[in-house]
Order: C-alpha cells, then sequence, then structure tokens
C-alpha cells in the first residue's frame, strides 16, 4: 500500500515536472507561446499544476489511458491490442498487466487474465492486490495451487525481486572487500568481525537470487483447450488438452511451438501462441 | 578310358546337332502388320504394329501410307531375342498411334519390307472411323501398373521414353479461409510402373492438412490428355484447409518412379517426374464478435443430464455441434453462465471423421453445474456461431434455454459464494482499472541471478587474492636471506637510537645484537661473506657488552652502530 502510494506519488510527479510551465518558451512556431502569458493566464495555469496533466497522445501513459476508456467502454479486444503493443514496445509494468487481466477476464478470457495477473506478479511481486485476484481466478478455475508453481525455484526468484535481495547480497560482499581492503593495508584488525559476518551474509543471501535463476522458463494456457500434440508440426497429432489458466514449465521451443509438460506429467508441444510465457513480454501478434 | 572320353563328346555332338537346327529354323522370316481395331470412334486412337521376325532384322521400315489417319507422337521401336528348347528367334516391331481426321472410312496402306529370303508385304487394313467412342474398355491385367506380372515384359512392348507424368488436382480453385480442399496427386501412364515415392514431402504452406485413408491398390480410371489415351491412379489424397485469405500456393512436388524392365535386355530404370505447381484463390471471412472460427455448416443441441437433482448434487450439461467443416480446430466453447449455479470449465470430447468431402462428425462441451440454491434454474440459450461459405455469411445456431429443478434447502438460500472484491470483474461490472502508466524506475529492475552468482565469485576471488597477498609476503619472508625494505628502515631507525637516550653500554650493546638478529635471524652454517661480516659484528657488539665497566664505551658503541648500518644497508 506504501509502496503504491510512493509511487503514485512519483509519477505524479514526473508528470507535473513533464508538463509545460507557466511562461516556458514554447516550440517555434506556436502562436500561443509567441507572446508572453498574462499574469491572470499564469495564475490559471498554475491552479491545476497538482493535478496529472493531460498526456500527450500517443505517449504510453496516453495510449494506457486511451486502453482504459476502451475496456470501460466494452472494446476488450482493442484494449488488449493496445496493452499488448505497450508491453512489446518495453511499457511493461505490474500497472499495464493489471488492466490487460481486468480487460481478458472481462472478455471471458480467464487464462490470458491469469496470466497477465501473472506477469504482473512478476513483475512486481509485492502488489497485494494482484496475488488476491491470482487466488480468486484459481479458485474459480478450480486449479491447485501446485498447477500455477510448477518450479519451487521459481518462487525464490520472485522473493529475491521482492525484497531486492539481488542488490542486498552485492552491497554486502562488497562491503566485506572493503573491510578486507582497510584491514590490509591500514592493519585494522577491528574491521575483521565485519568483514567476516558481511562476507557470510552476503554469500548466503546470493544464494536466493542464483537459485532463482536456475528455474526453468514457464508459461500460462491461455486458450481453453489448447491441444497437445505429439511433435511440433502442422500435421501433428493431438495428444491431450491442456487446462486453461495451468502454469506449465516450458522445456525447450521450436518454431511456433514449445514443448511442455502439464501437471500430470504428460510432455508434448504446444502452440506458443497458446502457452504465453511469463518470463517475457507477449511478442507483437502472438 | 575310352568310356570316359565317349560321354562329353556325345553331349557336345548333341548341342551342335540342337544349335544348328535351331539356326536353321531362325531363316523363317516373316511380316506382319496389326492393328488393335478395326472399327474406332472419332475421338480414340488406333496402334499399329508392324512385327518383322528373321534371320536378319532391317533397321527400319517404310512408313505405310495412311488414308484417313495422322501418326500421334513419335513411333517406338522395340526388338526381342529369344531362345526356348534350342530354338533361337528374334523380332523387331515398330509402334504408330494413329488419330483418325473424320468419320469415314480410314486405311492403313501396305507395308513393304526386303530381307534376305526376299520381299514381303503386307496387305492394306481398313478402318472404320465412327462418331463418339467404340473401343472397349482395356483389359484390366494389364492396366495395373502396381501388378507383378512376370509375362508382362514379354507382352508389352515399352517406348523409348516412358509416356507417364504426374497431376496435382485440387478439387476446387477458390474457397473461403477454413473450407475444405481435396487435393489429388494422380499419375497418368501409358507402360508399366514397379515403384512410386515422393523424392520429398509435399509442402502445404499455409494449409492445415488432414492424411486420408487410401486403399491400398490405386484404382485405374481412363483418362485422355491431349488426345492420348492414359491410365490414371490417384497415389495420394489430401484434404486442405486454408488457414489465411490470399493467393496461396501449393509447390511442385517431385516423384520418383520405378520402370520395370520391359524386354530381355532392358533392365528397366527410374525416372523423375514433378507436379506443377498449384494457386489457390482464398476468401476471408469476415470477423464478429463471438464468432468461433468455424466454417461449414453445424447444428447445436445442449442437454443436462438429469433434469431434477437435489441441492448439492452436480449435474452436466453437454452442448453439442454436430455438422461438417472445421470444427477439429474450434476448441472454444460458449461462455456458460447459470444464475444460481457454479459453472466448471468444460471437457471437449470429439468424435469427428476425415472424409474427401470434409470433416465430419460431433464435438461436445460438458460443463459440470452444481447449484448453489434450491428451486428452478435456468439454463440459458446457448449459441454457435459459424461461417455457412454456401449463405457466405455467419449463421447463428441457438439451443433452446433448459431447466435443472433443485430440491432440498430452502428456495432462494445461496450457498456461500467464493470472495469477492475490487478485482476480477464479473462480467457486467464496473471494472477495476488503473488510471496511470506506473512504471517501475530504471534502478529498481532486478539483478539477474547469473550476474549475481558471477559478482560472488568474482568478491570471493578478490578476497582469495587479500588473503593470498598476506600469506605469500610472510612466506617470502621467512624464505628470502634479503629484508623487506619496510624491516631495513626500522632497523636502522633502531641502530640510530643507539647512545642517544642515555642507555647503558649493556642496552645500547643489546640492541645492536636485536636489530641485527632480527634483520639477519639465525646464520648458523653459514659460512658465506654476508654471514661472516655479520658473525664478526656481532662479536665486537658481544665484547663491548660483557667487558668490564672500565671506562667510557659510548664512541665505540656509536662506531659498533654505524657499521652495523653498513652492514645492514649493504647484507639486509
Amino acid at each position: 500500500m506504501g509502496v503504491s502510494a510512493v509511487r503514485i506519488a512519483l509519477v505524479s510527479l514526473v508528470l507535473a515536472l513533464g508538463a509545460p510551465r507557466p511562461g516556458a518558451a514554447a516550440a517555434p512556431g506556436s502562436g500561443a507561446a509567441s507572446a508572453p502569458a498574462p499574469p491572470s493566464a499564469a495564475m490559471h495555469a498554475e491552479a491545476p499544476a497538482s493535478a496529472p496533466a493531460p498526456a500527450r497522445d500517443g505517449t504510453p501513459q496516453a495510449q494506457f489511458r486511451r486502453a482504459g476508456e476502451m475496456a470501460r467502454g466494452g472494446d476488450f479486444p482493442g484494449a488488449i491490442a493496445i496493452y499488448q503493443r505497450l508491453a512489446a514496445g518495453g511499457a511493461e509494468s505490474a500497472t499495464l498487466y493489471w488492466n490487460w487481466a481486468q480487460a481478458a477476464a472481462a472478455r471471458g478470457s480467464m487464462g490470458e487474465a491469469l496470466w497477465a495477473l501473472l506477469r504482473a506478479r512478476e513483475l512486481d511481486p509485492g502488489d497485494r492486490a494482484v496475488a488476491r485476484d491470482i487466488e480468486r481466478l484459481r479458485e474459480s478455475a478450480s486449479l491447485d495451487r501446485a498447477e500455477l508453481a510448477p518450479d519451487p525455484l521459481a518462487s525464490l526468484a520472485r522473493a529475491s525481486r521482492r525484497f531486492r535481495l539481488d542488490a542486498l547480497a552485492l552491497l554486502l560482499l562488497l562491503v566485506s572487500l572493503c573491510a578486507h581492503a582497510v584491514l590490509k593495508w591500514r592493519r585494522a584488525g577491528a574491521l575483521a568481525p565485519l568483514m567476516w559476518t558481511t562476507l557470510a551474509l552476503g554469500l548466503a543471501i546470493a544464494v536466493v537470487p542464483v537459485a532463482g535463476a536456475l528455474a526453468h522458463a514457464t508459461g500460462a494456457v491461455v486458450r481453453r483447450g489448447a491441444p497437445l500434440f505429439d511433435a511440433a508440426s502442422p500435421t501433428a497429432e493431438a495428444v491431450g488438452t491442456l487446462r486453461e489458466g495451468e502454469v506449465l514449465p516450458i522445456l525447450e521451443s521450436s518454431g511456433g511451438y514449445v514443448r511442455v509438460e502439464d501437471s500430470s506429467g504428460a510432455r508434448g508441444w504446444a502452440l506458443a501462441s497458446d502457452v504465453r510465457s511469463l518470463g517475457s513480454a507477449p511478442r507483437p501478434g502472438s | 578310358m575310352t568310356r570316359g572320353f565317349a560321354l562329353p563328346f556325345a553331349a557336345c555332338l548333341c548341342l551342335l546337332v540342337a544349335l544348328g537346327c535351331g539356326a536353321g529354323r531362325a531363316g523363317a522370316d516373316n511380316l506382319r502388320a496389326e492393328v488393335d481395331a478395326r472399327k474406332i470412334g472419332i475421338q480414340e486412337q488406333v496402334v499399329l504394329t508392324i512385327t518383322v521376325e528373321g534371320s536378319s532384322l532391317p533397321e527400319e521400315v517404310d512408313r505405310p501410307a495412311f488414308t484417313n489417319l495422322r501418326v500421334v507422337g513419335i513411333p517406338s521401336t522395340s526388338t526381342q531375342v529369344s531362345l526356348v528348347n534350342g530354338r533361337m528367334s528374334q523380332s523387331r516391331s515398330w509402334t504408330y498411334v494413329l488419330q483418325p481426321a473424320a468419320v469415314g472410312s480410314a486405311e492403313v496402306g501396305a507395308v513393304r519390307v526386303r530381307l534376305q529370303s526376299g520381299e514381303y508385304s503386307t496387305a492394306p487394313i481398313p478402318i472404320e472411323v465412327v462418331p463418339g467412342a467404340v473401343k472397349p474398355a482395356p483389359a484390366p491385367r494389364s492396366q495395373d501398373p502396381f501388378g507383378e506380372d512376370p509375362f508382362g515384359m514379354l507382352r508389352s512392348q515399352r517406348p523409348a521414353e516412358p509416356m507417364l507424368f504426374v497431376e496435382a488436382k485440387p478439387s476446387r480453385s477458390s474457397l473461403y479461409v477454413g473450407e475444405p480442399l481435396l487435393l489429388t496427386y494422380y499419375l497418368y501412364t501409358r507402360t508399366s510402373v514397379s515403384s512410386l515415392q515422393f523424392t520429398g514431402a509435399p509442402e502445404f504452406n499455409g494449409f492445415w492438412a488432414e492424411d486420408l485413408q487410401q486403399p491400398g491398390q490405386p484404382t485405374d480410371e481412363p483418362a485422355t490428355v491431349e488426345g492420348v489415351p492414359y491410365h490414371r491412379f490417384a497415389v495420394m489424397k489430401k484434404l486442405l484447409f486454408p488457414t489465411r485469405s490470399g493467393r496461396l500456393v501449393i509447390p511442385s512436388a517431385m516423384l520418383s518412379i520405378g520402370i520395370p524392365p520391359q524386354g530381355f535386355f532392358d533392365n528397366g530404370g527410374t525416372v523423375q517426374r514433378a507436379t506443377k505447381a498449384v494457386f489457390i484463390e482464398v476468401k476471408p471471412i469476415p470477423e464478429e464478435s463471438g464468432f468461433s472460427g468455424a466454417v461449414g455448416k453445424f447444428e447445436a443441441s445442449a442437454s443436462v443430464d438429469r433434469p431434477s437433482l437435489a441441492l448439492g448434487e452436480a449435474a452436466t450439461l453437454r452442448f453439442k455441434v454436430e455438422g461438417a467443416g472445421n470444427l477439429k480446430w474450434i476448441d472454444r466453447g460458449p461462455e456458460l453462465s447459470v444464475p444460481g449455479a457454479k459453472v466448471f470449465p468444460p471437457q471437449v470430447k470429439s468424435n469427428l471423421e476425415v472424409k474427401p468431402g470434409g470433416i465430419t462428425g460431433s464435438r461436445t462441451w460438458e460443463f459440470v453445474v452444481v447449484p448453489q440454491t434450491a428451486g428452478t434454474l435456468e439454463v440459458p440459450s446457448l449459441a454457435f456461431s459459424y461461417f455457412d461459405p454456401e449463405a457466405r455469411s455467419i449463421v447463428k445456431s441457438a439451443t433452446k434455454p433448459l431447466t435443472l429443478e433443485v430440491r432440498g434447502g430452502v428456495p432462494g438460500a445461496v450457498t456461500p459464494a467464493p470472495m469477492s472484491g475490487p478485482g476480477i470483474a464479473q462480467r457486467g461490472g464496473p471494472l477495476p482499472l488503473r488510471t496511470d502508466l506506473e512504471r517501475p524506475p530504471r534502478w529498481a529492475a532486478s539483478i539477474p541471478g547469473r550476474w549475481v552468482g558471477f559478482a560472488a565469485l568474482g568478491v570471493l576471488l578478490l578476497h582469495g587474492l587479500l588473503w593470498g597477498g598476506d600469506a605469500l609476503g610472510r612466506l617470502a619472508r621467512a624464505s628470502s636471506p634479503v629484508a623487506a625494505p619496510a624491516g631495513v628502515r626500522s632497523a636502522l631507525g633502531e641502530l640510530k637510537r643507539v647512545g642517544r637516550e642515555g642507555m647503558s653500554k649493556e642496552a645500547a650493546a643489546g640492541l645492536i645484537e636485536k636489530t641485527i638478529h632480527r634483520v639477519f635471524g639465525a646464520m648458523d652454517g653459514d659460512e658465506t661473506e654476508r654471514a661472516r661480516a655479520v658473525r664478526t659484528l656481532l662479536e665486537e657488539v658481544q665484547a663491548v657488552r660483557y667487558a668490564p665497566q672500565l671506562g667510557d664505551y659510548s664512541e665505540r658503541l656509536r662506531e659498533l652502530a654505524t657499521r652495523a648500518g653498513d652492514v645492514v644497508r649493504k647484507w639486509a
């Protein structure tokens, strides 16, 4: 809650700084800026300074808001298309995927909604609203908890991101190194306990992100009745059906197919568009 | 001995006699001209075979005069030599395929040929040409190119270049996305074929391909191509479904065709034939909200396994779509919501069959419905939208509403529903969207675990270097006879103190001795010049240290300290 509030404040600050200020020089050719603003205009301009500035058309912020309006108006495919374009363009955030999940759920695509929420959790593991909605969707889809977390190492990676264990480990290791250097060159024996403590702590904490990096890539089934094939080929035989919303380890990929293993242990190939990766933004057109 | 020679001699004599008889009979020359029909249709051909038998065969025979007939293609020639029961015979045949020019009378003129035994000729052959076709269908035995016929090579005569080709024939050239297209690969042949295989798998880019079951033996169909009769065999059939619109191309496919031996000296062989590329115009299907993507003709129906049940029990609702089309790829069922009941995601069951006309059968979505309240629950109408190519529009097939009678409990008393909150919205509810795109700052990006691992290894390595540096320094000092610069400086500083601070001669001598020991350590057994210089100095220092106090030794001690400094500078 506190983190979210801080983020909202930071975003408002950035927007406020990015908004044109009264009396500021405008682009050449702009008739409004060719003459100095009168005092009354400056006063009017100062009044709404604390409110969010209007976003420019074409910016990720503006597109995000337009997508929100489309979703509220019932144009869920259009909104999702914008979210997908934004994500592919690098404007990924938990907020983006949250809205994507809401639009997908309203459209009836529970698998896609669950995937978007899981992706949001990957980006911001501390977002409790996301965690709550994942749980709600999991229950409505009658999925077991294990079916959303097939690889325990992925949880370690999330914990590392959430508590910034990666940065903490590096900081402690750096402190231990500095303490050792001072100990050697200045013969400051009092620094030895500090060196040993920070070194041990740094190494212990570094185990978490390192172990998390060993986790399998995973993907969520976004289509109901997504088939599982016996080969990565358009002429392959369907050997089963994947459960919508289930998270599967991705063992390998080939062309437009990914090799997966479902919770029952069945291995096979699925269309990459049916099993969307949790580790990266979706590609345009997927 | 005599008997041993007699048997081989008799055998050789018999062989010579037999060969002599055979050679004598080979001189029986003969000329024949035959047609396969005396009455043909205007659109049919007649095959003329001129055969010469004899001991010496001509290379060419003059072509006879043709009346109301023209030659189709290149005449073929074949030669046969046989040795049966000691009788050798040889013959050469010329085969012409003739096409009538008009209805009426036609004639193959007399054939004349000069042989060693004289000049031979045949009588003219009259042929009647009538409208339409009158020739009987060829006998089945000789039509089967895959049949094993050990005597076929003696009966048939293979042209110099086998008359055969392959063709990929689509059932239609224009269709909608998702419509079935039957593609048949045909072999057209006028000769026997022993094997046939694709040199590479045919490609169907832009299509979803389904295999069709082939009968064990290809069936023969008579076909005429550019006036030439062929036997046509369907060698492979594929059912294709375009997955995108536009002008799609089915590329050329290469087939390798084995030709069996056609004569005594013919070893047979393999020829390559390629199909022509096939172009298909694929029209797009309209996009509409709720459209399932199904193309064809379908009928939707719904049923429940138990229309009446007790509260706490579950019913199964089956939504079935039946018909012909691309139903195999339609996985998404309808959205089902029953007020007062919890509906679980469906299981999909298929009963589909691939036929040349398309895929027919049914697909069923089975929903488990668990009532949450007693009373009469209504299962709403379920719709299935599909594109009907005949109507060229999206058609909706809807089911009738169903009712569920739920017994027990208090009517209207709803069992606890799952938790609700401002999260994933139910359909129709307000969307809890976030208004600002909060992007995490760059510095907040997580560091990849691998980098953390490498950094930890690097830090450990640097710690090791620092520790290793200390240990190496100590080791070097212990093993080297030369003192470190820092040790020399401190020793010289110690020696400067001698005689300054009112030290007794014992203290001053002790300081010099201690300093020398600290710098040079034990030098037992060392006979170098350095060791000797150090020992001489130490002896003099000890002499002063233990000498009786009979005078002032301060000058002597300063001199020893100066010498000790020189020794340290020179040898340490």
